[in-house]
């Protein structure tokens, strides 16, 4: 019996190792995200009025994150349709949607931004109370990881452009893709809770 | 000896049915109706349930593409 080469072993492996420890690394993810979800169940169902009434006045931008949440899920479409097209070698196509979903990433954090600015200066703040505090950390944390995702991004579109990808060799575009498409399905509950509840 | 094991838990799980009873865990809070200690029930039992969600998830991942690439290499 032929001996398998190491490429055929490899090529035969249920699961990378690069991928494994995206998920590990995204299990951990989840349990940071519950316990501040956890802390904000505490907080909302603890006090009668959410707002509480030393932020009665406060309304948080909805429609605006709304519409930040629909540039997300984009991203989230954008970087899908990346790792796709790399599988077909058409690395042109992989290049300028990934080039789209840092862009529509970063739409995403400036919008955020701007929103942050205008509620600070209606006098939200991290030391304002339990609603600015829970707010920031909790949303501050999404922007983080929306940040780190960003960073990660714009390295795997130097490798692109550097041509170190094609349809046998892409686990750099898969494993930023499986870290975006968290990064992006973690939004909208936090959206809901956060500015609904 | 697996026979005594399940037995057991079988029996253990029957007595436990048949005796609920609520038990007061939050120190801050005066009784289970008030709003801060639905409120810590609430998060105790979600945070309770993300353990199981995340290692279920990352384990049936690794299971089904285990069982997907044996497939693949019989056919």
């Amino acid at each position: 019996m032929m001996a398998q080469t190491e490429f055929e072993m490899t090529d035969n492996r249920p699961l990378s190792n690069a991928k494994l420890a995206v998920l590990i690394l995204l299990g951990s993810e989840t349990m940071l995200f519950s316990g501040l979800i956890g802390a904000f169940l505490v907080f909302r169902m603890g006090n009668v009025t959410w707002p509480p009434l030393s932020h009665a006045d406060i309304e948080l931008p909805r429609i605006v994150t709304g519409f930040n949440t629909l540039l997300l899920i984009i991203s989230g479409y954008t970087i899908f349709r990346a790792l796709r097209s790399i599988q077909l070698d058409r690395v042109k196509l992989c290049q300028n949607l990934l080039i789209l979903t840092g862009t529509l990433g970063l739409a995403f954090l400036i919008i955020q931004g701007s929103e942050w600015v205008q509620l600070i200066g209606k006098g939200l703040t991290l030391q304002s109370g339990v609603y600015g505090a829970i707010f920031y950390v909790l949303i501050g944390c999404h922007a983080i990881h929306v940040l780190g995702a960003v960073i990660w991004l714009a390295i795997v579109i130097g490798m692109a452009f550097s041509g170190r990808f094609s349809s046998d060799s892409h686990i750099g575009v898969e494993t930023c893709t499986i870290y975006w498409i968290y990064v992006v399905a973690l939004w909208p509950i936090l959206y809901f809770l956060v500015y609904f509840a | 000896m697996i026979r005594h094991i399940v037995l057991w838990i079988l029996v253990i799980g029957l007595v436990i049915s048949f005796l609920p009873q609520s038990l007061e865990a939050c120190p801050a809070c005066k009784d289970l109706n008030e709003p801060i200690a639905r409120g810590f029930n609430w998060s105790v039992l979600f945070m309770m349930s993300m353990p199981f969600t995340v290692f279920g998830i990352i384990g049936g991942s690794v299971f089904y593409l285990y069982r997907r690439t044996n497939r693949n290499l019989k056919t």
